[in-house]
Order: structure tokens, then C-alpha cells, then sequence
């Protein structure tokens, strides 16, 4: 099995080099710019878990007061149900875009779609 | 490259052998796990090149078509998804080819035909799963893996068969 | 077909099959290549902190991290406006008696600067209005809806608690006035953010952002580029817009949607207008983004305040008395309001954007 460079023309290493810009142009923008496909989801400091968005899943967060439920549903997550008081995590709703974050202050969970987001913190 | 003095039996012959060892290599690789699913050498298509250089256009469609539907019902899975993809991957590399061979052969050889092919393939299989499977944009992420092993395995696949192409032609010089 | 040919082909199979496992190693160490920025998030100070340092190895960024979270810390039990027995709790129970009281040179710093800082916003911003926010039961991690007495709100609005009621001699303080109750709830973590970008020039990080509850400052760069943050929708999830937070700028917003409770409909959010003593009303949110300074993390968080408070008529004059000339408000019907300065700089996101010149 030698001499394989032989089996290749120019025009051959012309539709190599043209693949391997294809590849790395396909790889510069569309996981630069990709939608948001995953949910990482944090209790206290640590992160709890990272969840697909492509299934239908609901998930326990424990934190200090309690259990939060999130549930992912049609590629989109939210809080379904919080210990906490103000119920601010519930309201936020269904988050679908990539960087959309709803947080638990009370209960120290936060919900954060992975993904380019343009933008590397959120002032709120 | 043309047989001149094959006779029409024995053409039929090997062209038939070939499509069977074409169904060969696609059930072993059907039932040999992949880690990355959906990524496959594909080296079936070593014989489609195979087949493409040393025949014609036709008989090369002829083979890999027939292998898709002999492969999909020897495993069962005729008309489901798996062979819908698969037969959509055909098609768009058999589109492909059938446009790439009348790029210069003095510049371009198998490896160039296998390289677009595999581009074609996975791209058909992309739109199928994007149109039909897996209607929302999450799959946009795996396109550029696919993309790469496509143009990975093109170009080994496309080796191959060059290979087998200049050992056989040195045999019957 | 050639016997050669199905041997060279069944050779070259065995080759390829080498290949393709070695293929598969690349793509999945190729998944494994990590860019050299360390993320991190705790709960301190109440709120979420959010730590993104680039360019540093992995456990120098750790270290400093802790150091900075430990620091932020002690500033939040330190600053504490409720928590038996902060430093600031000591103060203010002092006050409350008409006693004098000992202060940590760095209180008195930060007493003297917060009353500058009044004085300048012409009194919107008032840290002495602590009663007024317990009434508003906002002195609570988890408050409740209160509806305060009206003559109690009146009381303490007569009472008329300022910080230049308090008299700081050396290391002693009083107050004249026995109303004022000190709560830094708009100051300690803009205050805390240059601590931490302070620090972290002296250890020549290359690259930095802090969040403290939404209020960033940047130090560096990420990278080759410049740090980018997203200014939050006041109504919606997701930002309204983005913009670039060069080196040594901060940027803070006061909003209604922050901490707030719903009472019949009507919305009460934490920020007291000391003129009324009530929440104030008719603004969504205020942003303001501070030029580099040593004072750039506290600016951030203090002079959104003034602009917020003093609503849609008045927010450009009161952002003017602060130094501040990038600012936007958002107002009660969503509309935005913003600076002539600020306004390049912005890159709005959302697509039903209503610009107010």
C-alpha cells in the first residue's frame, strides 16, 4: 500500500483544498452562530446538569428551599413550579434562544441556553 | 478503460459481482456500530467508483441503487426511515457524479468523484432529516461534523478505489 | 473480476479501517479543545456573581475567583442594611439612639462618597431612606406585598433622613437627624465591582468581566476583542440590545422588573422615590454605562438611580447632574430614550425596537 500521493491529480488536490475550506467554513458559522440547542442548568455554584432541547424531559433542581421543576418541551425550558416566593423564575417563561437565562435567586437555580449569544454577560 | 474484448455475459457477470460485494460491505457496515451516529465510511461506494471508471454512468447507478434496495430488504428496514436516507444519499451522490465525470480526467480521478460524492451524500441526507425527521434548526450544529467526515472518508474511499483502479488496469496490461 | 483486485481490495479495506478509527479519535479530541475562558457563577451578596476571566490558566483564574468572591463576602456581611450585626447595623442603630459611633476607615470612606454622591443627584439618590424601604418590606430576601400605612410613609418622608445629616469626625460618626437609616442597597455592589477589577489590574489579568446582580465592569479584553455584554429587556427574557464594554468601563441598570412585587394589578417596584416615599412609577428601566475611573463600578450602580427616579420628564437632567452622557431609559410603554452618546454604541436586538428622540 505505497505510493498513494500517485493516486492523486492536481485537480484532485484542488477538490481536497475546496472541501477543507467548505468544512472550515461550515464550522465557522454554524458554531459561531448556532441556535440554542442545549440548557445548562446550576444549583448553588456548581452546575446541576446540561440537557438536550431536542427531547421532553422535566428535571428537579433541589436547592435551599426546596425543589425547583424545569421542564423542557417543544426545544424550549422553563420553570414550571419554585419554592420560592415571588415566583419571578416562573414568570420568565419559555426561554428558546440561545443566552436566554431565567434564574432562582431564592433558590439558587438558573436556567442558561447554551449557544453563541453575542454577548459575553447580561447587565439586568 | 473500456473492455473491448469482454463479452456481454461476462461484463453482466462482474458488474453483478460487484453489486454483490457492494450489498456486502453495506450490510457489514450496517451492523457494525458507529460512535458517532449518522457518521459511516460509506465504503460501498468504493464500488460505485470502481464501477464508474471501469464501465459507465449507468451501470454505476445500476449498482448503487440496486445495492440500496438489496441492502434495505435483506435488513428489514425497506421504506422505513434508514432506507429512505440512505436511498436520498444515493441519489444526490449519483446526481453529483453524474456531472462530476465530465470534469477533465487528465485533472481530476477517483478521489476528486469520491470527495464530491461524499459531500452530495450526506448533504441529500441532511435535507431529507432537516424536511422530514427533524424539522428544527438544533441539527445546523451537526452539518459541520458531517461535513468533515464526509470529506475524511471521500478521500480515503476515493484512495481505495483509485488504487484498485491502476492494480487492476497494471494487471491487464 | 480479478482475484487481484478483491485482494488489493480486502488490503486496502484493513488500511481504511485503520484510518477510520484514527479518524474518530481526531473528531473526538477535536470536541475536547477548550478556548482559555474560565466561567464561573456563585450566590453572594444576595444575588447572582458572575465571574468570567480569559487568558489565564486555569487555576490562577480559580484562585482568583475565590479571592474575589471571599472579598465580596466580606464587603456583603460588612454592608449588610439588615442583618444583626454588620458593621452598617451597628451604624445604624447608633444613629437610630443619637449615639455616636465608631467606623472601619473604608465605612467612613464610603459614608462620605455616598453623601457627595446625594448631594450631587440633588437627593434622588438617598441611602438614608432605609425606613422607608423596610416599610416598603423591600428589606427582606424574600419580601412580601405590603400595602405600608400612608401616615407612616408620610412620617418617615417628613422626617426628611439625609446623608448630610451624618457628621463624620475622624473615626466617630453621628447623625443629626435620628430618621436616617443607612441602606447601600444602590451603592455596595458597584462599590464591590471596583474592589474586584482593582484587584485584579494589580494582578495583571489580562481579561475580566464582573457581574454583580447585572451590574458589569470589564478589565481587558477577552482575547482579541472587546468584552461584549447585553443589556436585558425590562418585559421580555433575552437582551434588548448588546454593546461593547471596553476596558475599564462599567455599566448598571436600575429596572422595575428587578425586584418588585404585584399588588391589584399595580406594580411596586424597590426603587423609593424619597420625595414621595412611594415606588416610582412610569419608567421601566434606566441604563447608564460609565467611562473608565476609579469610581467607574460605583458610578455605574448609583447613577442610574437619580435618572429612574425622576422619570421620563426628567431622567436627561437628572443623568447630566450624575456625569453620566451614555444612558437609556426604557418607559412605561416600552419606548426607548436615549442619549445622544450612547446611541452608537448600542446594537439592538430586538426587532420592534420604538426609538423616542
Amino acid at each position: 500500500m505505497s505510493s498513494w500521493k500517485n493516486s492523486l491529480l492536481p485537480g484532485d488536490w484542488l477538490t481536497l483544498l475546496a472541501g477543507g475550506v467548505l468544512v472550515a467554513w461550515l464550522f465557522a458559522t454554524l458554531w459561531h452562530a448556532g441556535p440554542a440547542g442545549k440548557v445548562r442548568i446550576r444549583a448553588g455554584d456548581a452546575v446541576f446538569a446540561i440537557h438536550s432541547l431536542d427531547q421532553e424531559r422535566v428535571i428537579e433542581v433541589p436547592g435551599p428551599l426546596g425543589v425547583s421543576r424545569i421542564v423542557i418541551h417543544d426545544h424550549r425550558v422553563r420553570f414550571a413550579a419554585s419554592p420560592c416566593r415571588n415566583q419571578y423564575c416562573v414568570h420568565q417563561g419559555w426561554l428558546a434562544r440561545a443566552g436566554q437565562v431565567a434564574v432562582c435567586l431564592p433558590n439558587r437555580v438558573s436556567i442558561e441556553l447554551s449557544g453563541e449569544k453575542g454577548y459575553d454577560s447580561l447587565n439586568y | 478503460m473500456t473492455p473491448s474484448t469482454i463479452e456481454p455475459t461476462g461484463r453482466d457477470h462482474e458488474v453483478a459481482r460487484l453489486a454483490a460485494f457492494a450489498i456486502a460491505l453495506h450490510l457489514a457496515e450496517a451492523v457494525v456500530p458507529s460512535p458517532l451516529p449518522g457518521v459511516k465510511p460509506g465504503i460501498a461506494n468504493i464500488i460505485t467508483l470502481y464501477v464508474l471508471h471501469r464501465y459507465d454512468f449507468a451501470t454505476a447507478a445500476w449498482v448503487a441503487l440496486l445495492r440500496v434496495f438489496a441492502a434495505a430488504l435483506l435488513l428489514g428496514n425497506f421504506l422505513s426511515p434508514t432506507f429512505v436516507l440512505s436511498l436520498a444519499g444515493a441519489l444526490a451522490s449519483l446526481m453529483v457524479l453524474a456531472l462530476a465525470r465530465h470534469l477533465p480526467g487528465s485533472h481530476s480521478g477517483p478521489v476528486s468523484h469520491s470527495v464530491l460524492a461524499a459531500f452530495a451524500h450526506i448533504g441529500g441526507q441532511l435535507l431529507v432529516v432537516r424536511l422530514w425527521l427533524i424539522p428544527h434548526a438544533g441539527l445546523a450544529y451537526l452539518v459541520p461534523l458531517f461535513a468533515a467526515a464526509a470529506l475524511f472518508f471521500g478521500t480515503l474511499n476515493g484512495l481505495v478505489a483509485a488504487k484498485l483502479l491502476t492494480s487492476n488496469a497494471k494487471e491487464e496490461a | 473480476m480479478p482475484r487481484r483486485v478483491m485482494a488489493s481490495l480486502v488490503s486496502g479495506l484493513r488500511w481504511l479501517f485503520h484510518w477510520h478509527l484514527a479518524g474518530l479519535l481526531l473528531f473526538a479530541l477535536a470536541g475536547c479543545g477548550r478556548a482559555p475562558l474560565h466561567q464561573s457563577q456563585a450566590y453572594v451578596f444576595g444575588t447572582l456573581v458572575d465571574v468570567s476571566i480569559y487568558g489565564e490558566p486555569e487555576h490562577r483564574a480559580r484562585a482568583l475567583e475565590n479571592r474575589i468572591l471571599q472579598e465580596f463576602q466580606r464587603l456583603h456581611d460588612s454592608l449588610h442594611a439588615w442583618k444583626a450585626g454588620s458593621e452598617l447595623d451597628r451604624v445604624n442603630t447608633a444613629f437610630a439612639a443619637g449615639k455616636s459611633v465608631d467606623l472601619s476607615p473604608e465605612l467612613a470612606a464610603i459614608l462620605t462618597d455616598a453623601t457627595a454622591l446625594s448631594e450631587r443627584s440633588g437627593g434622588l439618590f438617598n441611602p438614608a431612606i432605609g425606613h422607608l424601604i423596610a416599610l416598603w418590606g423591600f428589606q427582606r430576601d424574600e419580601f412580601v406585598p405590603v400595602r405600608p400605612d400612608p401616615a407612616m410613609v408620610q412620617r418617615w418622608v417628613s422626617a426628611n433622613p439625609r446623608m448630610a445629616d451624618i457628621v463624620i469626625t475622624g473615626r466617630r460618626a453621628f447623625s443629626r437627624n435620628p430618621a436616617v437609616r443607612i441602606d447601600l442597597g444602590g451603592y455596595a455592589k458597584g462599590y464591590a465591582l471596583d474592589r474586584a477589577a482593582h484587584m485584579l489590574r494589580r494582578e495583571k489579568v489580562h481579561g475580566a468581566l464582573i457581574n454583580i446582580g447585572g451590574n458589569i465592569i470589564a478589565v481587558g479584553r477577552h482575547g482579541d476583542r472587546s468584552w461584549r455584554v447585553g443589556i436585558q429587556h425590562p418585559r421580555r427574557p433575552g437582551p434588548l440590545a448588546t454593546l461593547e464594554l471596553p476596558d475599564g468601563w462599567a455599566i448598571g441598570t436600575s429596572g422595575d422588573y428587578q425586584r418588585f412585587f404585584e399588588l391589584d394589578g399595580q406594580r411596586y417596584c424597590h426603587l423609593i422615590d424619597p420625595r414621595s416615599g412611594r415606588p416610582a412609577t412610569g419608567v421601566q428601566a434606566v441604563t447608564v454605562l460609565i467611562p473608565p475611573g476609579p469610581q467607574a463600578g460605583t458610578l455605574s450602580d448609583v447613577a442610574s438611580k437619580p435618572p429612574f427616579i425622576a422619570g421620563v420628564a426628567g431622567w436627561r437632567a437628572a443623568a447630566a447632574a450624575m456625569g453620566v452622557r451614555h444612558a437609556m431609559l426604557v418607559d412605561a410603554a416600552g419606548r426607548i430614550h436615549l442619549t445622544p452618546a450612547l446611541r452608537p454604541l448600542l446594537h439592538f436586538v430586538s426587532q420592534d425596537v420604538q426609538l423616542e428622540e
